[in-house]
């Protein structure tokens, strides 16, 4: 009887360890594609992260670390000669070396379908030294390579190499601390620790990401126990999740900066009623008096249930080029608001349309309605147009639109991608510009911007880039910030996890 | 018999024609899904070549040639996002989706003509009444409710039923295994109620209704049992309408589950479509909307077959 009784707590101990073991993620959005080079965007770059490694990689706080590549020097301004760690597998068994960056590089760089080539733009070329040293060629001196490089998961040419696209697509094979068991799409993927894995084995034996798109759902599997996390724990829920003991709960400031374009451009914009007929946003004044008459408090407290934080400027302070010296947001003064208006020639407002996605950001089209009635308070009727984030983006492309909410993630960690995406001006052929849909144009900014992408000294180049936003955002008015979202997850208080400011859940940080 | 197959075959046809050239324009119209596919930091360049690569740099015309010349070699395309032939991608997925519809329908059809009739035979007993009671919620009450409640219940308080997904599968389907069918409990009854609620009713109202014809009373008067009565001839009757409506049923059934897969992260097509249409995923929204009017037309056609031996009176 007692052999038996000890038979069974063992088999008991043995299923334990067995469930302890796995680490269920309940994930807002799943996965596009295995293929790593398929879709540059936050939740399949999460969960590849897991399966992939890149030269650098960025800790929780957007700091660059050695990866795959161990050290490198700059001979030269534009040259990173950069050592590779030696004894790394891929989980099919084939080795990491020179050749499999070279190829990797290629791909993402040649690859027509790639959506990662806007982080490879700046390199030249990239060429195999010795087995364990390649050589990067960079255009200009180029600072943020590192930061790109994190972005670029490394490939194993061996296997690879005469693969189809569809195979790709569907097989994982990195050097990541996590291996791919399976993907059903739409349902789940499971994986396994790599035991060989250069940093030391996970936590966790087993991982199961699940993609739980609908709010309700997903807090419904952490409220019953089924999942261990989620991500974006949704505002209307988050008390129903603090008040559950078993539970953790965490607010993590985001990267993502919510902010207003407005038409600079055309002198008689389509979505714009003025009684002089132009355009008023191509005034400064008007543009100061739309800041300071959007009541951004208001929106945080009632339509954000403060889960977001005031934006003064274009990027939070956990990104390279922000500027203490624009720490506060103005005050919201409707009074000077409307002197604005009056010294610009519209006492009585003026009527526009703002577009705003729907189903994008958070609350989206519910800011929108409040800058609305925020706005009409200084005499300025704004009709909202909300439409699904497949309209708004073409839209808003062709600039079908003259004033719009929109976001921008510097997903980077450094400034300059949203200085040459939205701040410069639109230029096709030098490939700057592309979310600039309002047209802002200032050649001083543009100079400013151009400047610090070849500037190596750290200290020399905040000062530039701080710089360019004072000239763009204090002295023009290029956009009107609103807020920056915050990050929100809720955890079973048996695992220890921390949140990251990239927005991933990295399961190998998980304890 | 054959040139009637054939007749039907070649309506088929041009049916699935018509809904591939509307939803490939209505697609094409919507938007861009290279905006969507694209991180913010591409350039215009970049959009320019993606645009390209997926061929949707051509103009409407050229772009339905190509897909019709593909679709004759049996080819829907690639999906955008997936990047997978949008006929697999939709095959994967399909099994959930039929599974669930099935069994749904199975259980609506199992409780609602037994309930029905019983609850005709007697329509002022204080049985039926409470039948018709929760008929009447069932028919009323959105989908979207009752699994919340369930979820809320079963999972949340109760903990005893899982809250979403799709459990473990056995050959196609996740009926087979003690997991699967756990995870199938709520969704089932959540996808049921309604089709439950609509069969009972209407087999009372034509239970009701045959059981008032001469011909029936004739059948009394001659003898015959209550029970040949009602669960032979006057069943036999009312079942044809019956037919009609569950094929039409089960064909929204397999169509419309996109509720009930969405509260149950259930990896079904319902949700497929979904997602597909909000990324303007062209290949995927095709290839799914032709083999369902392809599931609904072969439906149709089977019922029209059953009729034939229900009733001899259809037989052509």
């Amino acid at each position: 009887m007692k052999k038996m009784i000890m038979g069974l707590a063992t088999v008991a101990l043995l299923f334990s360890a067995g469930n302890a073991a796995t680490l269920k993620v309940g994930l807002a959005s799943g996965a596009g594609s295995m293929d790593p080079y398929a879709h540059n965007e936050t939740a399949t770059n999460s969960i590849l992260s897991n399966i992939f490694d890149a030269l650098i990689s960025f800790d929780k706080d957007l700091k660059t670390h050695p990866a795959l590549a161990v050290s490198w020097t700059n001979p030269e301004p534009t040259v990173w000669l950069m050592k590779l760690r030696k004894g790394v597998k891929f989980h099919n068994g084939s080795d990491f070396n020179a050749d499999d960056v070279v190829f990797s590089y290629d791909r993402v760089k040649n690859w027509d379908k790639s959506g990662f080539k806007g982080k490879v733009s700046m390199i030249k070329e990239v060429s195999k030294v010795d087995d364990f040293t390649v050589k990067i060629v960079t255009n200009v001196p180029y600072p943020i390579l590192l930061r790109k490089l994190t972005y670029i998961h490394i490939l194993d040419k061996e296997t690879l190499e005469g693969k189809s696209e569809q195979w790709i697509g569907l097989h994982a094979i990195g050097t990541g601390p996590y291996k791919l068991v399976s993907w059903s799409k739409g349902d789940h993927i499971k994986l396994d620790a790599n035991p060989t894995y250069w940093q030391g084995k996970g936590k966790y034996d087993k991982v199961l990401l699940r993609p739980l798109t609908n709010n309700a759902t997903r807090v419904a599997a952490i409220l019953s126990n089924e999942v261990d996390i989620i991500n974006r724990v949704p505002v209307v829920d988050v008390n129903r999740v603090k008040a559950n003991d078993k539970l953790d709960f965490f607010v993590q400031p985001g990267l993502r900066l919510i902010y207003l374009q407005m038409d600079q451009d055309r002198d008689k914009s389509p979505y714009i009623k003025s009684h002089d007929g132009k355009n008023p946003l191509k005034d400064i004044r008007v543009r100061r008096a739309l800041y300071y008459g959007i009541n951004e408090d208001a929106i945080i407290k009632y339509v954000m249930k403060t889960f977001a934080k005031p934006a003064s400027q274009l990027s939070p302070e956990a990104v390279f080029g922000y500027d203490p010296s624009i720490k506060t947001r103005v005050k919201y003064d409707p009074k000077k608001a409307k002197a604005l208006l009056a010294e610009a020639g519209y006492p009585d407002g003026f009527e526009i349309v703002l577009d705003a996605p729907n189903n994008r950001y958070i609350n989206d089209s519910q800011i929108a309605q409040a800058i609305a009635s925020s706005l009409a308070k200084i005499g300025i009727t704004v009709k909202v147009n909300a439409t699904p984030k497949s309209t708004f983006f073409a839209e808003t492309g062709k600039l079908n639109t003259s004033f719009f909410l929109i976001g921008w993630a510097s997903s980077d960690g450094d400034a300059s991608s949203i200085f040459d995406g939205v701040v410069h001006t639109f230029d096709k052929d030098k490939g700057y510009g592309r979310y600039n849909r309002g047209r802002f144009s200032s050649p001083k900014a543009d100079k400013l911007i151009e400047k610090s992408a070849g500037i190596m000294d750290p200290n020399e180049r905040l000062k530039v880039l701080q710089e360019a936003q004072r000239v763009a955002l204090v002295e023009e008015q290029c956009f009107i910030p609103l807020h920056y979202q915050v990050d929100i997850y809720a955890a079973s208080k048996k695992v220890h996890f921390e949140p990251r400011t990239d927005s991933r859940i990295w399961a190998f940080d998980i304890k | 018999m054959t040139k009637y197959i054939l007749n039907r075959l070649f309506h088929s046809t041009l049916v699935m024609f018509t809904i591939s050239f509307i939803v490939f324009f209505i697609m094409f119209k919507a938007g861009d899904p290279v905006e969507l596919m694209l991180p913010p930091d591409a350039t215009q360049q970049d959009v320019v070549e993606m645009r390209a690569a997926l061929g949707l740099d051509k103009s409407f015309i050229v772009q339905y040639q190509k897909f019709l010349s593909n679709v004759a070699e049996g080819n829907l395309g690639n999906s955008f996002i997936y990047g997978q032939p949008a006929l697999d991608i939709v095959f994967e997925r399909l099994p959930a989706t039929m599974e669930l519809a099935v069994i749904a329908m199975i259980v609506s059809i199992l409780l609602g003509i037994p309930l029905g009739i019983i609850s005709s035979i007697k329509p002022n007993s204080i049985l039926s009444r409470i039948i018709m009671f929760f008929s009447l919620a069932g028919i009323s009450v959105p989908v979207f409710w009752t699994g919340m409640i369930l979820v809320l219940i079963f999972s949340v308080i109760l903990g005893v039923l899982p809250s979403s997904g799709r459990g473990e599968v056995y050959l196609f389907t996740s009926a087979f295994t003690w997991d699967g069918i756990k995870h199938l409990i709520m969704p089932v009854i959540t996808l049921s109620v309604f089709q439950l609620a609509l069969i009972l009713r209407l087999t009372r109202t034509g239970m009701m209704e045959v059981l008032m014809q001469d011909y029936i009373k004739l059948a009394s008067a001659k003898g015959v049992p209550r029970k040949v009565i009602v669960y032979y001839h006057a069943l036999k009757n009312t079942l044809i309408p019956l037919i009609t409506v569950i094929g039409i049923q089960f064909g929204q059934l397999v169509a419309f589950t996109i509720v009930t897969e969405t509260i149950f992260a259930w990896p079904g097509t319902g949700k497929l479509i979904i997602d597909s249409i909000q990324n303007l995923d062209r290949p995927i929204v095709v290839a799914y909307l032709l083999v369902i009017s392809f599931i609904f037309v072969a439906i149709n056609f089977i019922v029209d077959v059953l009729y034939t031996f229900i009733d001899p009176r259809v037989r052509v």
